[in-house]
């Protein structure tokens, strides 16, 4: 009896401080609602006192009431645009996502493995820097959306031009970004190197290389939502699928609806890619300080 | 032949075609014997560090040669190894990575590798601390570390650019105690820059005092006393005023300079 009085309060401590625990996991997640509360409360207001045309800016409850009915207009291969199609499930919402996404990632994947190739071989063999550099400096400023007829008279319809746009979109400022890292590499790593006995080759190798990595990550993550907007330009005009093609054939056939439900979709996915990044950054590049990842 | 470290007539000027070229050295002759340890003692800013950079190789010299054990220096070599005064270990290895960095570039076997870094993390003190990142460790830590990453490669000469300064007093002196029974054992020569006196006479064999810029040698002065040395001892006391005589001139000459640019 005396032994139950006594555990009692340890209990109740114990409970306590795990109820703290989850909080304080929560903490971040928590914010997020809180962020994203205070946008819908505002729309969902403007919508209550008559503000918000339902028609033309349905608020949230309205373009996510009816999921079945948002569903069927999504279709991953992209037969059905435009139509009213029947069917239509959670999966076939999924796979248009997928799909955009995997356009995202192929072509940030290419763009970051190419720049980081160019950037270092500019810095390495001098007459091609010479003859590379004013090139993509002249390049750069272009906007991948100047991109998209000469993506479409390279690669026609389908995947290749989608994935060629976010890789322009990348791969000139992340060439930049690569040269500006070299050149930034601290003087001493480099003079170690030397007296180490490294050749030119083993300092680009083991010692540049792992120096400007982590910050060029940095950057290719500030560069994905810019992937994020071109390739749904790229999808609504020289796809024809995609989440990019959704929003078009939204706006076309004038589904206000749709066109909230989708930027939603849109929304979220880039939210995840961004985690999924920094999880990345963070599990591969474990020297840089938690401090230095930056974001959210 | 001579063994050891010759500098003859070495004179370097940065920016030497510019329009503000600046001398750092100016006709400088100095020796450094087999196994000796000298301090090169100076106020900042006097050309001592660019004389360590054009002995590694890192830098050529304007005018002047410098050899080792009779081979005239062109490039940087691990047996003339540079510790800088920020440990400047690479953030992305661990401690032993780094220790055995240049190992590894001169193509040992994992094994052997991993043989010389139990050996080096004991003899600078950092048993245990292989698997540390270098983010982890004390300012002190670091620099044995780096000490250990030098040493790995056998070097026959040390070339320390202020490689305590960072530190605070204790863990200095600490140091300084770590580095003279390293020195001891490893038979190599050692060529210390400082600006601190005291630094100096605790471990000096020959200090060597620069003149302001462009670095010239103002005086050489020989310490026979045993080590560790008394500072607070008559002879050290002495020692200690004669330095700062020459140091102050110095000091204050590059200040009316800076005065009147």
């Amino acid at each position: 009896m005396t032994d139950e009085t006594l555990q009692t309060p340890l209990v109740a401590n114990r409970q306590e401080s795990f109820g703290k625990r989850l909080l304080r996991r929560m903490e971040p997640v928590l914010w997020v609602m809180a962020s994203l509360s205070i946008f819908v409360g505002f729309w969902e207001f403007a919508w209550w006192r008559g503000w918000a045309n339902p028609l033309l800016l349905p608020p949230p409850h309205i373009f996510l009431a009816n999921l079945p009915d948002q569903f069927r207009f999504f279709d991953p291969g992209g037969t059905r645009a435009g139509a009213l199609a029947t069917g239509g499930s959670i999966f076939s919402v999924l796979g248009v996502i997928a799909w955009s996404s995997l356009r995202v990632t192929v072509g940030l994947a290419l763009g970051f493995m190419l720049s980081l190739a160019i950037g270092i071989g500019i810095r390495y063999f001098r007459i091609f820097g010479k003859l590379v550099l004013p090139l993509v400096t002249m390049l750069a400023p272009i906007s991948p959306v100047a991109w998209l007829p000469v993506a479409v008279f390279i690669f026609g319809i389908g995947n290749p031009p989608a994935i060629f746009l976010v890789f322009i979109a990348i791969f000139f400022i992340m060439t930049l970004a690569t040269l500006s890292q070299i050149d930034n590499v601290p003087v001493h790593y480099i003079q170690l190197a030397r007296i180490m006995g490294c050749n030119k080759r083993q300092i680009y190798r083991h010692v540049i290389l792992p120096a400007i990595l982590p910050e060029l990550f940095v950057t290719l993550r500030m560069n994905l939502f810019a992937a994020w907007m071109v390739v749904l330009i790229a999808e609504a005009v020289g796809v024809g699928s995609g989440l990019g093609q959704v929003t078009m054939m939204a706006r076309n056939t004038f589904n206000a609806s749709l066109v909230f439900f989708t930027m939603t979709l849109i929304g979220l996915t880039g939210f995840a890619f961004d985690q999924t990044l920094r999880y990345i950054q963070r599990k591969v590049l474990w020297w840089v300080g938690p401090s230095n990842v930056g974001g959210l | 032949m001579t063994l050891g470290l010759k500098i003859t007539n070495v004179s370097k000027t940065w920016n030497p075609d510019g329009p503000d070229p600046v001398p750092a050295v100016r006709n400088l002759t100095l020796d450094v014997a087999l196994g000796e340890f000298v301090v090169l003692l100076g106020p900042s800013g006097c050309g001592k560090s660019s004389l360590l950079y054009i002995v590694a190789g890192l830098e050529d010299a304007t005018d002047g040669s410098v050899t080792f054990d009779g081979l005239r220096v062109t490039e940087p070599s691990p047996e003339r190894s540079l510790i800088f005064q920020e440990a400047s270990l690479y953030p992305w290895l661990t401690v032993q990575d780094n220790i055995t960095f240049g190992l590894k570039i001169a193509g040992l076997s994992p094994k052997k590798q991993h043989e010389a870094a139990e050996r080096l993390l004991q003899l600078v003190g950092l048993v245990g601390a292989g698997d540390r990142r270098p983010h982890e460790l004390s300012g002190g830590m670091r620099q044995r570390a780096a000490l250990a990453r030098a040493l790995a490669m056998k070097p026959k000469v040390l070339l320390m650019d202020e490689p305590f300064a960072a530190l605070d007093v204790q863990t200095r002196a600490r140091m300084q105690g770590h580095l003279l029974n390293i020195w001891e054992s490893s038979k190599a020569s050692v060529l210390l820059v400082t600006h601190s006196i005291d630094e100096a006479l605790a471990l000096a064999d020959r200090v060597v005092v620069f003149t302001a810029r462009p670095g010239q040698i103002k005086a050489e002065i020989p310490i026979t006393a045993p080590r560790p040395r008394d500072m607070r001892s008559p002879e050290m006391i002495e020692l200690a005023r004669q330095c700062e005589a020459l140091l102050g001139e110095e000091v204050e000459k590059s200040f009316k300079e800076q005065e009147l640019t």
